[in-house]
């Protein structure tokens, strides 16, 4: 996916301003930054969904194209029937006319741990169950890059690292994925790469060490977090909220 | 699908015992010869061009508010949209009752269903307009203000009927009835009918898709604005070609596909031919019910639909309450 001076408008005021990216495969890149930083409306242009300025290579591609291209997770979790899970996942595989010839559905269900849940119906599941069958059904469309928007958003510590895990199991078999998180620490962890927004644009781009240094974590998110280096990567804990009157900002 | 060829078999014996049924007392055996060969003048008349297009009405009626309930429930992912909801079947109806009060009506035998397709036509055309760019909001919004609107109009002719004669033949067409129908309305609806079907078949898998939200099913390839307007033209040629031939039968748009949604898996895509032949069942039996019940007093098929609908519905909204949840 490259994205070239994306800029989406809400009236004047510009919600991306000038995003220029690339994700390429076998990266698990985390996009990060705070509440109306533009990260949902950056993946829902990168993908053609609302109107912008700039250039999406995906937006470019007619929609069945683009569909095979890139998975969508769309934050609200919406499931309006109660489809059986197992028909939930399947939707998945409409870019490819239904068909599944390598068994992706299978795959998916198996992957997200839904096998005991395969024919109950969706809108029966848990918080948590729901969010994972909806990630299998991205999974399910077997495309090549993944735009997961906060996938991790109420789900237990163990289903969150677990989801972080597909992603990186995702991106060694050479996929791309782009999410976005509210977690500083899993994304700190988890990701190989974050990409920090900051009112529509992009300020920061790198590892996790470069991206989170506690004077952007001032700047862009008006906090200071305890860092600290484990053997399992680097924790990365919000302690308190800064005055914007503090004179150290 | 052992769900639809169940709900075919029940439509076919629902189609045969209402060729069987009727005032002339025709028994089995004479009716059956009478449609196929022929038979006495008298017998062969009433079974061809009496009962057959009545049956075949009711089917397609049935069969077209089933499936138009269907797709609009998975459109606005709402089980409470029906036909009546977007404004189209009472665009229809007005345009009936302005042919009844006019005159029109009289003057060739398919002006009354002509007009009522007119009207049909231009609300759905009305809907596209000011709806087709906007999200699902905005056109169940639009629907409830045309469906008022053409409510009040027809409130209206109503209020300014010259004579209770003519009010009151305004109220009989609107309570629905595939009474004393011919070819000419059969194939009136008909064509209109298979394309309204085949444009609502064709939404199908769109509206699996819309299971997850529009930006879910747009990120699948689905093309979810053109996906609108195909739903709202399907639905308007299969309702307006309805309430046409039909006058204004009610309920069976709402509640026949969610009596059938589970027996599919809730899948939208499978519950519009589910719906489609539900429907034609339930208006077969309709209409074969207001024949034995009341054979003298022309039973209307649109009261009868709803005063056995409702408190079926009630009843299966109380056994569900608290299974959804």
């Amino acid at each position: 996916m490259s994205l070239r001076s994306l800029t989406v408008r809400r009236g004047e005021c510009p919600v991306v301003d000038r995003a220029t990216l690339d994700v390429t495969a076998g990266e698990v890149a985390g996009l990060i930054g705070p509440n109306g930083a533009g990260k949902t409306t950056l993946m829902r242009a990168a993908l053609g969904l609302i109107p912008h300025a700039g250039r999406s290579s995906l937006a470019a591609l007619p929609p069945l194209a683009r569909a095979r291209a890139a998975a969508y997770l769309p934050q609200g979790r919406q499931v309006a029937w109660p489809v059986p899970v197992a028909a939930l996942v399947a939707l998945g595989r409409l870019p490819w006319g239904g068909a599944d010839p390598d068994g992706a559905v299978e795959r998916a269900i198996a992957r997200m741990g839904l096998a005991a849940h395969r024919d109950r119906p969706a809108t029966a599941l848990s918080g948590g169950e729901l969010a994972r069958a909806l990630i299998a059904r991205a999974l399910a469309q077997d495309a090549p890059l993944l735009l997961a928007d906060e996938p991790a958003a109420g789900l237990d510590p163990a289903q969150q690292i677990r989801t972080m895990q597909v992603f990186a199991a995702l991106a060694a078999e050479g996929r791309s994925v782009l999410v976005s998180l509210h977690d500083l620490g899993l994304a700190a962890r988890h990701c190989t790469r974050l990409i920090l927004m900051d009112r529509g644009r992009i300020v920061a781009d790198g590892s996790p060490a470069a991206v989170l240094t506690p004077q952007r974590l001032a700047e862009v998110f008006a906090i200071r977090a305890a860092h600290a280096d484990t053997p399992d990567g680097p924790l990365i804990q919000p302690v308190a909220v800064l005055d914007a009157n503090d004179p150290k900002i | 699908m052992r769900v639809l060829a169940r709900l075919a078999a029940t439509v076919a014996a629902l189609g045969a015992a209402s060729l069987l049924i009727g005032p002339a007392g025709l028994g089995p055996g004479e009716s059956l010869r009478a449609l196929v060969a022929g038979g006495p003048e008298a017998a062969a008349l009433i079974l061809r061009e009496i009962r057959l297009p009545r049956t075949i009405l009711a089917a397609l009626v049935g069969a077209a508010l089933g499936a138009s309930g269907a797709a609009l429930q998975g459109l606005l992912r709402n089980p409470l949209a029906e036909p009546g909801l977007i404004g189209v079947a009472p665009a229809a109806a007005l345009g009936a009752v302005i042919a009844l009060q006019t005159g029109l009506a009289a003057a060739f035998a398919l002006a009354l269903p002509l007009t009522a397709l007119a009207f049909a036509g231009a609300a759905a055309a009305a809907l596209v307009v000011v709806a087709g760019a906007g999200g699902t909001l905005t056109l169940i919004l639009a629907g409830v203000a045309l469906s008022a609107l053409a409510g009040a109009m027809t409130s209206l002719v109503l209020n300014l009927s010259p004579n209770p004669f003519a009010a009151a033949e305004i109220v009989f067409w609107m309570m629905g009835s595939v009474a004393d129908r011919s070819w000419q309305h059969v194939w009136l609806a008909l064509p209109l009918m298979a394309a309204g079907a085949a444009v609502l078949a064709a939404s199908a898998r769109g509206l699996d898709a819309l299971t997850l939200g529009e930006d879910a099913a747009s990120s699948l390839g689905v093309p979810v604005a053109r996906l609108r307007v195909q739903v709202v033209a399907g639905t308007a040629a299969l309702v307006g070609a309805a309430v046409a031939v039909a006058g204004a039968v009610g309920f069976v748009g709402l509640v026949v596909p969610h009596l059938l949604r589970q027996a599919v898996g809730a899948s939208p895509a499978r519950l519009i031919p589910a719906s489609a032949l539900g429907g034609a069942a339930v208006l077969l039996a309709a209409d074969i019910a207001v024949r034995l019940v009341a054979p003298d007093r022309d039973l209307k098929l649109g009261v009868l639909t709803a005063i056995v609908g409702a408190p079926f519905f009630l009843r299966m909204i109380w056994t569900e309450r608290g299974r959804e949840a």
